[in-house]
């Protein structure tokens, strides 16, 4: 059962992207119906005290959401899918409610630097704060910052969180640990996908965008084809070199890659040409997410992305859009 | 094609697609702001130029909320200042520098609401970096049409009112006498200043604009007080400055092991280059610093 506060998340959506709030609030409505999703009731029905807690991205969110469950009241801040969350900029309704927050869970090396001076604006050394940077002894110089995507990042995340949320609720200690068995469980389907699809189609030629699902597509085996330069100007949106985007044209039209992958999030006029000229080769096109797309949860994302990989392989379908 | 380059030391370098969109936008850019910028040199509007420029970022901004072409946002923006500058009264002395700032900061204030809109409602990846500071190397290749067409009219414009648009900036009064009508001429001036700044936004950005709108021009009046070859002497300076940026950003990709570094830095470096260099020429042949022609151009041919 997902224990994600649906209500809290919709209401930071909807606050971020004010031009289409009446959609996107039917938008989730529509498809809390559709999944048949009780968590909004189960929320309202929730103790008194539940512990306030933030992901500053909306993946890390659901991690708490799911650890937590009934006990935790968790927002996200950054789960707009139409923008680029590398150039998202606070609002003080986002200040104020990372400064409440007894739990944060942040990304860290540079993706979220914003939230950092925020923590720092506002001292409390009750709040738990997990950088997931420093749970793994990260440098800053990092230079793929989508550590989400990384296969064993998850587990160590749900541990901290788990850790924490202990700590201030020591009583629910054996609901927490329970929890993260369940999660712990529930990311098997999604690594079995990744070692089926090194197994079988290891070695496979890729093209990106930018690095969003780099890790993933290295643990799946994936030889990405596009130099790292061109990846950090277009993630960094500076100036790309002509030989690196020669190269990647190249990549198209010669047929030298299976697959490109295309950061839906991250996107300019570069971008789109890259896409039109993918699709004029006939090269089937996967649609990566900075954020975690709405309806789904970390794991059943993962398996998604993993499971458009193989289509685009075995099949040489194209999906895109992840609704 | 490819050998040629090779040759050179930068392999590719015109076979290249994005080189070739650059250099086609990149000449686009320096050839009329050449012509417009010496006009605005004369006229002493260098400083609205300049303003013209920075505020047309802002229409820049709207067109990645709108999605349309950037050069269309930054044309309706550059004409929206120039038109309300002119409103305000820029022509009156003592006020021009004031009022050019004023609409300045407010046309950037509109940029930075523009900017934080496009990033919280789309994806516009280095919509800032590149509307401010421009991309050369990122522009479509379906802009180059846009930008020959935003050029051919500034040429046709300037060619079809030479001499009046020429008295009118170097002595307004004598062009009064000879029964120039000075709105009128003023008015079409600003519609190509309005298109150079365009132009020239798109190849190099904003914020750098200015740097080959007025710089090329600057270093040309030093040179020669004839205006047509002062004109000459702007665009060959400029498409230097601009064709040379392109060549050392695309050889700065061996430079730095891969690490390119930005074409609008290499081209505003050297139009500040051959700026010195004018300077220092006309100091050693003796040349005064002359803001106005001394050969009138109803002299001239």
């Amino acid at each position: 059962m997902l224990r994600f506060d649906y209500k809290k998340s919709s209401a930071f959506f909807t606050a971020g992207c004010r031009s289409c709030s009446h959609f996107s609030v039917l938008r989730v409505a529509m498809r809390m119906v559709a999944a048949g999703c009780v968590g909004l009731g189960m929320a309202q029905a929730a103790p008194a005290t539940t512990i306030r807690a933030v992901g500053v991205e909306n993946v890390y969110a659901n991690v708490i959401g799911q650890i937590g469950g009934k006990y935790v009241t968790v927002s996200a801040i950054e789960s707009n899918p139409n923008t680029d969350p590398h150039s998202f900029e606070a609002s003080p309704a986002v200040a104020r409610e990372i400064a409440a927050a007894q739990i944060v869970v942040r990304n860290g090396v540079g993706y979220d630097s914003w939230a950092k001076k925020i923590l720092a604006a506002d001292p409390n050394p009750q709040r738990k704060v997990i950088v997931v940077q420093d749970l793994f002894h990260l440098p800053q110089r990092t230079q793929n910052p989508h550590l989400w995507y990384k296969p064993e990042t998850m587990p160590v995340v749900a541990q901290a969180v788990a850790q924490g949320l202990t700590a201030l609720d020591p009583v629910h200690a054996a609901y927490f640990a329970a929890h993260l068995r369940q999660f712990d469980a529930s990311l098997k389907p999604w690594y079995q996908a990744i070692a089926r699809f090194r197994a079988q189609f290891g070695g496979t030629p890729v093209a990106v965008t930018e690095p969003v699902a780099d890790y993933m597509l290295q643990a799946a085996g994936c030889d990405i084809k596009t130099p790292w330069n061109l990846q950090a100007a277009i993630m960094n949106g500076t100036d790309p070199s002509p030989q690196d985007v020669s190269t990647q044209n190249n990549l198209f039209k010669r047929h030298q890659v299976k697959v490109f992958v295309y950061n839906q999030q991250v996107t300019n006029s570069l971008t789109s040409a890259f896409l039109s000229n993918a699709r004029a080769a006939k090269i089937p096109v996967v649609g990566a997410y900075e954020t975690m797309p709405m309806g789904y949860s970390y794991q059943s994302w993962m398996l998604t992305e993993v499971h458009m990989l193989r289509n685009a392989v075995e099949r040489g379908t194209s999906t895109t859009v992840l609704k | 094609m490819w050998s040629f380059g090779a040759l050179l030391g930068n392999p590719g370098f015109f076979s290249s697609g994005p080189v070739q969109t650059a250099l086609i936008v990149g000449a686009c850019a320096a050839l009329v702001s050449a012509v417009i910028g010496v006009f605005s040199v004369w006229r002493g509007n260098a400083f609205a130029g300049h303003a013209l420029a920075d505020v047309s970022s802002a229409g820049g901004a709207v067109s990645f909320l709108l999605g349309i072409s950037p050069l269309l946002g930054f044309l309706g923006m550059a004409w929206i200042a120039a038109f309300s500058m002119e409103f305000l009264g820029i022509r009156i002395g003592r006020e021009r520098d004031l009022t050019t700032g004023i609409v300045l900061g407010a046309g950037l204030g509109l940029s930075a609401l523009f900017l934080y809109l496009d990033v919280t409602t789309t994806s516009t990846t280095g919509a800032a970096v590149s509307v401010m500071f421009g991309s050369l190397f990122a522009i479509p290749q379906s802009l180059i049409t846009p930008a020959l067409a935003a050029s051919g009219s500034v040429f046709l414009l300037v060619g079809l009112f030479y001499r009046p648009m020429m008295l009118a900036a170097v002595d307004p009064d004598l062009a009064a006498v000879r029964g120039v009508s000075l709105r009128w001429v003023g008015l079409l001036q600003l519609l190509a200043l309005g298109l150079a700044v365009a132009v020239c936004a798109l190849a190099i950005g904003a914020v750098l604009a200015t740097a080959l709108l007025i710089g090329p021009a600057g270093a040309a009046i030093r040179l020669s007080r004839r205006p047509g070859q002062a004109i000459l002497w702007a665009m060959v300076i400029g498409l230097t400055a601009v064709w040379g940026g392109i060549w050392m950003a695309y050889a700065s990709y061996y430079w730095f092991s891969g690490n390119a570094w930005p074409v609008s830095f290499f081209v505003v470096a050297l139009v500040f280059l051959f700026y010195l260099a004018a300077v220092l020429f006309a100091k050693v042949a003796g040349l005064a610093a002359h803001p106005k022609p001394v050969t009138w151009p109803h002299c001239e041919t």
